[in-house]
């Protein structure tokens, strides 16, 4: 219809009338369907299990030490270097000394969780922690625990993603399709 | 004297109630939007979002006041109130039931169309004392749109008081008593006529898909882009004003005003929902189209609208004289 | 821009005087931040003078400082709206020079989420055109609203794949970071027939409309000829007729497995456009469909999953990788020195291209136009100025 606007009467109207019958109909659809909004704070979203939320430090399910090693793998990979770490040498393993992550300058790209070798730092399911001073996402090694115990983890730790990426080493014609006798993780639906 | 006073009254209490309806306008407006897009209004505020006008209205009451250095500050500070007034004034000749108005003048229906015009003086005047291109724009579409489309409103307003045989307004309501009778169930002439009412009401008050004048996404607001604070609000204000006002006026001319099943003070209840009615078809109208260019809304005005108006009102001429 | 060049573009007009009017960087619908001086004559406009660079925050001297392990993340900032195709650029360039297979579930994973990608960024193409067009306050935002309704859909699925909405960091060197979970696929399906239905509504409430139709048709018309010189790419070259997508041309990541058409159409003008990109919504439904069925088993990497950052090492060489984004052709040069950090890196922004056609379809048509060509052209400036 490469056609301007009053050029011809009778087909302008009919023209018209037509456009605005089927619109407002699409409009009037709409006013009958249920609303999609989502009452937050009082109803929440559900989160997937795979939500790239807050950072965390966790403790080791076992003995309870925590899981941090102070290896500064996390520090180097940080796109954005939020974390700075400091290690404390002891007898049988190492520890870190003081754990910072500036949260304001996170990206939340989850490589750090992917390098972490003993799963120590991971995201949580949750990102509420608004504040009205920058200084509290200034996250410190105490802070970091005590959200890894506030909220609920999310699924991806380190080892966790490695498995999934790494390719098993039985098939080394990994690019056959799907008649290859690979076993991995996650098949097709 | 006495009844000096009862006019001083009755347009108090009129005045007052206008602007209470317009803020909650505003409410049911976004509410009635919202729902058209999947989603809810102010629901905050207030239950259900009842005190969101009055948020608005603090709000506003209580921002700076900031007045452009190079403003022409006359012309600036004067047009908020020349575009309100009009808009106000054309409540005073609305009949709200029989016998209760404020001024149910004899031509009624030609001083509401013609102070109603007269907002493009106020609008004017906003756009040019901003000193500010995207306003100086805007208003000159929007004097251009304004003045095309008060003839076919005119001519299709005409319609009705044809139909009637009197200006008087009041006149106008009475001739539609009951519901047969609504001008609108008139054959094809009240159809045709409440559809042209509807397109030049929404032409005339700058709705979409007519509102180059504030054409948010072009000229951010228009002529109201260098107004903050009460000013702003008294724009608002007008412009709400007038679109309630010329869906009363709509409500009067086709739909039988005050007529309505219950006793007669039920009237004037009567008289609002079927305003309200009119009101929510042309916000409805509103939230599902997009703008069109304003040399194809002077297209539709002058090859379109005007003719068939024209021919609207020639064929009831013809109608009523047989 | 220099005189001599300012007087090829400008009409002559003779006689009335001329406005310049700045549509400044703050504007609501400069898709960003962009910033056209026009030089109006009434409500005509004459020239367009374009300055770019308000959003520049150096890709390029970060990716000589990010290993190739950290930059994939960071790539989706490019093309914030269609990240996953930006990610796709960088990872098949270090891929090309490194010689590195990537695994065919990799690469059906990697057709799956550009052409999600896709069907997000066009959603919110529809949505911010008919915003500028129909006003914040209108029947433009209605559209905007339900298809931000629709994105947030697709958006769900990839926050289920990789746990983030809008920048995903989903590709990596090798493959990609994240296979599907269980019950993906079912829901990724259930989502496409809703979008399918929908578009359909879309459809029906913009084309058939006049007034639609009166804002777009015959509006920013760009020639055959002038769409190849000028150097667009995407979507608004095959509204302008040349039948090209880099899917078909030069086919990467298995797209030559899959059957879907190329929309092309002849008028050049934003309607034109508009039914391109509304096609390809169409086929991106399908070719996800088919990536879905024929999902096939294996790793999704070629490369151990990344344990430190200097870990991958890409030797001497250089290559340019393109993909065909969402706005056209989004291409990432590299030049790799054997070490963990390459030595150059050079973004070839699909909207950058796209914006050096606005000086020659803007001029002769009104204010009002301006908004309808931008949104047409559907920048994102952060492609453009990276």
């Amino acid at each position: 219809m490469a056609r301007a606007l009053g050029q011809s009467f009778w087909r302008d109207l009919g023209d018209l009338l037509g456009a605005v019958r089927r619109a407002m109909g699409v409009t009037l659809l709409n006013f009958i369907r249920k609303p999609v909004t989502v009452h937050y704070p009082e109803e929440k979203r559900v989160y997937p299990d795979r939500f790239r939320g807050l950072l965390a430090l966790t403790y080791d399910k076992e003995t309870g030490e925590e899981n941090c090693i102070g290896c500064r793998l996390c520090e180097y990979i940080c796109p954005p270097q939020v974390i700075k770490v400091e290690m404390l040498k002891a007898e049988k393993r190492n520890f870190a000394k003081t754990f910072t992550l500036e949260l304001y300058a996170c990206e939340f790209c989850e490589l750090c969780v992917q390098v972490c070798p003993t799963d120590a730092i991971i995201m949580m399911k949750s990102f509420d922690l608004a504040t009205s001073d920058r200084r509290e996402l200034l996250l410190d090694k105490d802070r970091l625990h005590t959200i890894g115990l506030q909220f609920d983890p999310s699924w991806a730790t380190g080892n966790g993603l490695r498995d999934m990426q790494t390719p098993p080493k039985a098939a080394p014609a990994e690019h056959a399709k799907a008649d290859a006798p690979a076993k991995t993780e996650g098949k097709a639906e | 004297m006495l009844s000096a006073i009862y006019f001083f009254v009755v347009g108090f209490i009129v005045l007052n109630a206008i602007i209470g309806m317009v803020t909650y306008v505003t409410l049911l407006e976004r509410k009635f939007a919202a729902r058209m897009q999947s989603r809810i209004g102010p629901y905050r505020v207030g239950p259900h979002g009842l005190l969101q006008p009055i948020a608005d209205a603090l709000k506003l009451m209580m921002k700076e006041d900031v007045v452009p250095r190079t403003a022409d500050r006359a012309v600036y500070n004067l047009a908020p109130i020349v575009f309100l007034l009009p808009c106000m004034l054309i409540f005073a000749t609305l009949p709200f039931a029989p016998g209760l108005g404020v001024a149910d003048l004899n031509i009624g229906i030609l001083f509401f169309l013609a102070v109603s015009a007269m907002e493009i003086v106020g609008l004017f005047m906003g756009g040019w004392g901003s000193n500010n291109k995207y306003a100086l724009l805007s208003v000159m579409r929007a004097v251009n749109q304004i003045i095309s489309y008060d003839l076919p409103f005119v001519f299709v307003a005409l319609v009705p008081v044809l139909l009637t045989g009197s200006l008087k307004l009041s006149d106008i309501a009475a001739a539609q008593p009951d519901l047969l009778h609504w001008f609108i169930f008139y054959p094809v002439l009240g159809q045709l006529a409440f559809l042209a009412y509807i397109v030049t009401t929404l032409a005339a008050e700058n709705r979409v898909p007519f509102d180059i004048l504030e054409a948010e996404s072009e000229l951010i607001a228009g002529f109201r882009v260098e107004y903050s604070g009460m000013k702003f609000a008294l724009i608002q204000l007008g412009e709400y004003a007038h679109v309630i006002g010329t869906s009363f006026l709509g409500a009067l001319l086709f739909l039988g005003a005050w007529g309505g099943p219950g006793p007669a003070w039920l009237g004037p209840l009567w008289f609002l929902l079927k305003a309200m009615f009119v009101f929510l078809l042309v916000t409805w109208i509103r939230w599902s189209f997009v703008r069109i260019r304003v040399d194809q809304i002077l297209a539709i005005s002058w090859k379109l609208l005007l003719p068939f108006s024209l021919l609207l009102l020639m064929a009831t001429a013809v109608v009523v004289a047989w | 821009m220099d005189l001599e060049s300012r007087k090829v573009l400008e009409m002559g007009y003779g006689g009335a005087e001329r406005l310049t009017m700045n549509m400044g960087p703050q504007h609501p619908s400069s898709h960003g931040v962009f910033r056209a001086i026009l030089t109006l004559e009434g409500e005509t406009v004459v020239a367009v003078d374009a300055v770019i660079g308000y959003l520049h925050r150096c890709h390029e001297k970060l990716g000589e400082s990010l290993t190739y392990t950290q930059y994939p993340s960071i790539a989706s900032k490019t093309d914030y709206v269609a990240a996953m195709t930006s990610e796709l650029a960088y990872v098949r360039a270090a891929e090309i020079i490194g010689k590195i297979d990537v695994p065919k579930r990799a690469q059906y994973l990697r057709v799956v989420a550009a052409e999600l990608q896709r069907i997000a960024s066009h959603c919110l193409w529809l949505g911010t055109w008919c915003l500028d067009m129909g006003g914040a306050l209108g029947g433009g935002a209605t559209v905007f609203l339900y298809c931000i309704r629709e994105r947030e859909d697709v958006l769900d699925l990839f926050e289920a794949l990789t746990g983030a909405r809008l920048l995903y960091g989903l590709h990596q060197v090798g493959g990609v970071r994240y296979d599907i979970p269980s019950e993906w696929a079912k829901k990724c399906r259930a989502t496409m027939d809703k979008i399918d239905g929908r578009i359909s509504e879309f459809e029906e409430m913009l084309e058939s409309n006049a007034f639609f139709l009166a804002r777009t048709v015959g509006i920013g018309v760009a020639s055959r000829e002038l769409a190849q010189e000028v150097g667009i790419s995407g979507p608004l070259l095959r509204g302008s007729g040349v039948n090209y997508d880099i899917r078909r041309a030069e086919p990467y990541s298995s797209y030559e497995d899959f059957d879907f058409k190329v929309p092309v159409e002849d008028a050049g003008d934003c309607f034109a456009r508009y039914r391109v990109r509304m096609v390809e919504f169409r086929e991106s439904i399908k070719i996800v469909r088919q990536a879905l069925d024929g999902l096939p088993a294996g790793p999704i990497s070629s490369r151990p999953g990344v344990k430190s950052v200097g870990q991958v090492r890409i030797p001497k060489g250089e290559a340019y990788a393109r993909v065909e984004g969402a706005r056209g052709e989004v291409g990432c040069y590299l030049i790799a020195d054997g070490s963990a950090k390459p030595y150059r890196m050079k973004w070839r922004g699909a909207s950058f291209s796209n914006l050096a056609l606005l000086p020659h379809i803007i001029p002769g048509h009104k204010v009002a136009d301006v908004v309808a060509i931008m949104g047409s052209v559907d920048p994102v400036f952060g492609e453009v100025d990276r």
